[in-house]
């Protein structure tokens, strides 16, 4: 059996709402931030690491080294190898994972995995046309070819293009998405108010016991997430406005309250074999066991959150579990109706035996094991943190409880999504 | 740098019938500048001993991020090395140009620079800042004084961060013997490429205040005697401890000797080499004919 990668610490920005307090700071610098974190916590000074894995969805061009750069920026030896990735929100978790498995075969022996996403700082880009004329412009080679090029130009074009938060083949924004999704499954506004306000309180309960001491450090002042609203209610939650789903038959549901907002921030993780863990006297929290990726054909009818649907009876399976093993189930609120759909379908029995192919339903998670320090709807979702800081916040809940098995299941754009366990 | 040995003494401020002038803030420096053309400079071969003070001042989180893009450091939760400077260069500009001095503002050359601090200080922080000449002396080219830049926390006596800029005032006669400076070592290496565009003299003097004509544009610089404009020594010398490989360490300090100007745009080399302690640094033209910047960063 191959040797298991064990989660040994975690680091985060607080998460701040777009356009608030980092503003003015990119994802490079966020990026530093959680890493200047970590190396501090875990005494990484100078160390040569087997390698820093990370990402951003929020991409610009000129950071097509963007790990590199941040890690040539920390404490850590220059000498430490990184590499982007880039999978939307399943981005963090991905990492993790790929490190993970460079571990298990004794590729390296450590290294940090994560994410950092600045939406405040997203890049803007020129108009298409305009940057095709750019581009015959500089090949040009004469006069005429020149002109040629030149006289392409159209007033229009100078209009800068901001991104899109929506699905490039279906037109839909993920909110419209996650809508449709809701309806199909009858997920109701209160049910939906509910998660969120478990979420709020949830994590500034763990806020109060000193949880997030070691998972997060301080940046610019800002000491806790922005989003969080420890004394929201389910009256304040239900006297907000629908934003998503207006034009559906059903009554829309979603709202600013059980939706994630643009978020900025940065997660990383620390990962290694218990060796190297041993040798450098840090304490194992848990161990990333397994992974499972999945995906959709949201162009065509499925829901494009619902990927994680498939992954994860596909990874307990694989595994021989289901989830009455579990003691903890992280589930990524990009939005409540999207955490309601997942579990509905699990205990489905036409969808699980008809769609997934199971004898029977996967069953029903038990809500006390379900986000028990609060999840995005609580702490915002900077798009390739996210997962970093699920599987940190997983880690210690297992390791603080002395042990048990966690499932961790996050859902992409593109109808992407991903899975993972985790044992201590 | 020591403390000056000049003729006209150093000593703090209080030992010499000095007074503190406190201001709001940073002033707006354009109107100063455009005084110290006005102002007749005094006769006396010697500094006031008068420290201006700014009080509750904060290098607030844009402003860090404009220093931070402008030379290449990570926006961290401290302020770089170098920021608290910005805080004092106003008051410094408010003392050169209000107090009586032997020389104008404007045709100063900044020949050294140091920044040193026991532990950094956060991005936002109340801070005060304190400002005052602590020496002259002779120079081959003329005299030079010494200006001594305090930070303490607001409301706290402790001082954390300090600086020292030294300015060449030429044709200043001075008696007693040139002090000759103590080099700093220069070291030698193809190193990396800077590409210096020819509006980084506005985009420094947009987020610092210094304003100084001769950073602005060609025929601003060309009124007082520059082919062309010029780099701010301050971003020049921020930009090299930048590069330096990782975070600078928390108790540190950096000196600078400023050497040919760095004309705008340029392309010039920027060597740096680990030495015990820290490193040593060196800003030079491309051909590497002439040195725009010496530097030397040490862990306290």
């Amino acid at each position: 059996m191959t040797r298991r990668a064990a989660i040994v610490a975690g680091n985060r920005t607080p998460f701040v709402r777009a356009g608030r307090r980092y503003a003015q700071v990119s994802a490079q610098d966020l990026l530093v931030a959680a890493l200047d974190g970590l190396v501090a916590r875990c005494g990484l000074a100078g160390e040569r690491l087997g390698e820093v894995v990370a990402g951003a969805v929020l991409k610009h061009s000129r950071d097509l080294n963007l790990t590199r750069e941040a890690v040539l920026s920390t404490a850590l030896d220059a000498a430490t190898p990184a590499y982007d990735v880039q999978q939307a929100c399943a981005t963090g978790l991905e990492t993790a994972v790929l490190l993970a498995n460079k571990i298990a075969l004794g590729q390296v022996e450590s290294g940090i995995a994560g994410g950092a996403d600045s939406a405040s700082d997203a890049p803007i880009a020129l108009d298409d046309r305009l940057r095709r004329v750019l581009l015959d412009l500089s090949r040009a080679r004469t006069p005429a070819a020149r002109l040629a090029a030149l006289s392409r130009l159209r007033p229009g074009q100078l209009r800068p293009v901001p991104p899109r938060n929506a699905e490039p083949r279906t037109g839909l924004s993920m909110g419209e998405h996650a809508a449709r999704t809701a309806a199909a499954w009858e997920v109701s506004r209160q049910a939906q108010d509910e998660l969120a306000l478990a979420s709020h309180r949830n994590l500034a309960a763990a806020y109060e016991r000193g949880f997030l001491d070691d998972l997060l450090t301080p940046y610019l002042g800002v000491r806790r997430d922005d989003l969080l609203r420890p004394d929201t209610s389910l009256e304040k939650l239900a006297a907000l406005p629908p934003v998503f789903g207006r034009d559906l038959e059903q009554p829309a549901t979603m709202t600013a309250g059980n939706s994630t907002p643009l978020t900025d921030g940065a997660a990383v993780v620390l990962l290694a074999s218990d060796e190297w863990a041993a040798q450098h006297r840090l304490p194992v929290l848990a161990h990333l066991v397994d992974a499972e990726t999945a995906a959709v054909d949201h162009v065509h009818g499925e829901g494009l959150l619902t990927a994680p649907v498939w992954a994860v009876p596909r990874l307990l399976q694989r595994n021989g579990l289901t989830l009455d093993d579990l003691d903890v189930v992280e589930v990524h609120e990009a939005f409540a109706s999207t955490v309601l759909a997942t579990l509905a379908a699990w205990e489905d029995e036409e969808f699980c035996r008809d769609r997934l192919g199971l004898e029977k339903p996967l069953g029903s998670v038990d809500r006390a094991r379900l986000n028990p320090v609060g999840s995005s709807l609580a702490t915002g979702h900077p798009f390739a943190a996210t997962g970093a800081r699920i599987l940190a916040t997983t880690a210690k809940l297992l390791a603080e409880r002395g042990g048990g098995r966690a499932l961790i299941s996050i859902c992409a754009a593109g109808g992407q999504g991903i899975a993972a366990l985790v044992e201590a | 740098m020591g403390r000056s040995t000049g003729r006209a003494g150093t000593g703090p401020a209080s030992s010499q019938a000095a007074g503190v002038r406190t201001v709001d803030g940073p002033p707006p420096l354009a109107p100063l500048y455009a005084r110290s053309l006005l102002r007749r400079p005094r006769r006396a071969v010697d500094f006031p001993r008068t420290t201006v003070r700014a009080q509750g001042v904060r290098a607030d989180v844009e402003r860090v991020a404009a220093f931070c893009r402008a030379t290449g450091f990570p926006v961290r939760d401290v302020l770089p090395l170098p920021v608290p400077h910005l805080l004092g260069f106003g008051l410094q500009v408010d003392l050169l140009v209000r107090e009586p001095f032997p020389f104008r503002l404007l045709g100063l050359v900044h020949v050294r620079q140091s920044f040193e601090q026991s532990a950094p200080l956060p991005v936002d922080a109340p801070l005060d800042v304190f400002v005052r000449a602590v020496g002259m002396r002779a120079h081959q080219r003329g005299a030079t004084v010494e200006l001594l830049t305090e930070v303490s926390r607001a409301g706290t006596a402790q001082v954390v961060w300090s600086g020292r800029s030294r300015y060449l005032a030429r044709g200043v006669r001075m008696p007693g013997t040139p002090v000759a400076e103590e080099r700093l070592p220069a070291p030698e290496g193809e190193g990396t490429l800077w590409r210096v565009p020819a509006d980084t003299g506005r985009e420094y003097a947009a987020l610092s205040g210094d304003v100084n004509p001769i950073h602005l544009s060609r025929p601003t610089a060309r009124l007082l005697g520059f082919r062309r404009a010029l780099a701010h020594g301050v971003w020049t010398a921020s930009r090299s401890l930048a590069a330096l490989g990782g975070p600078a360490p928390a108790a540190a300090r950096f000196e600078v000797a400023f050497g040919a100007p760095l004309l705008l745009p340029s392309t010039v080399r920027h060597v740096a080499r680990q030495v015990p302690g820290g490193w040593e640094t060196a800003v030079r033209s491309r051909d590497g004919s002439r040195v725009h910047l010496t530097g030397r960063l040490t862990r306290r």
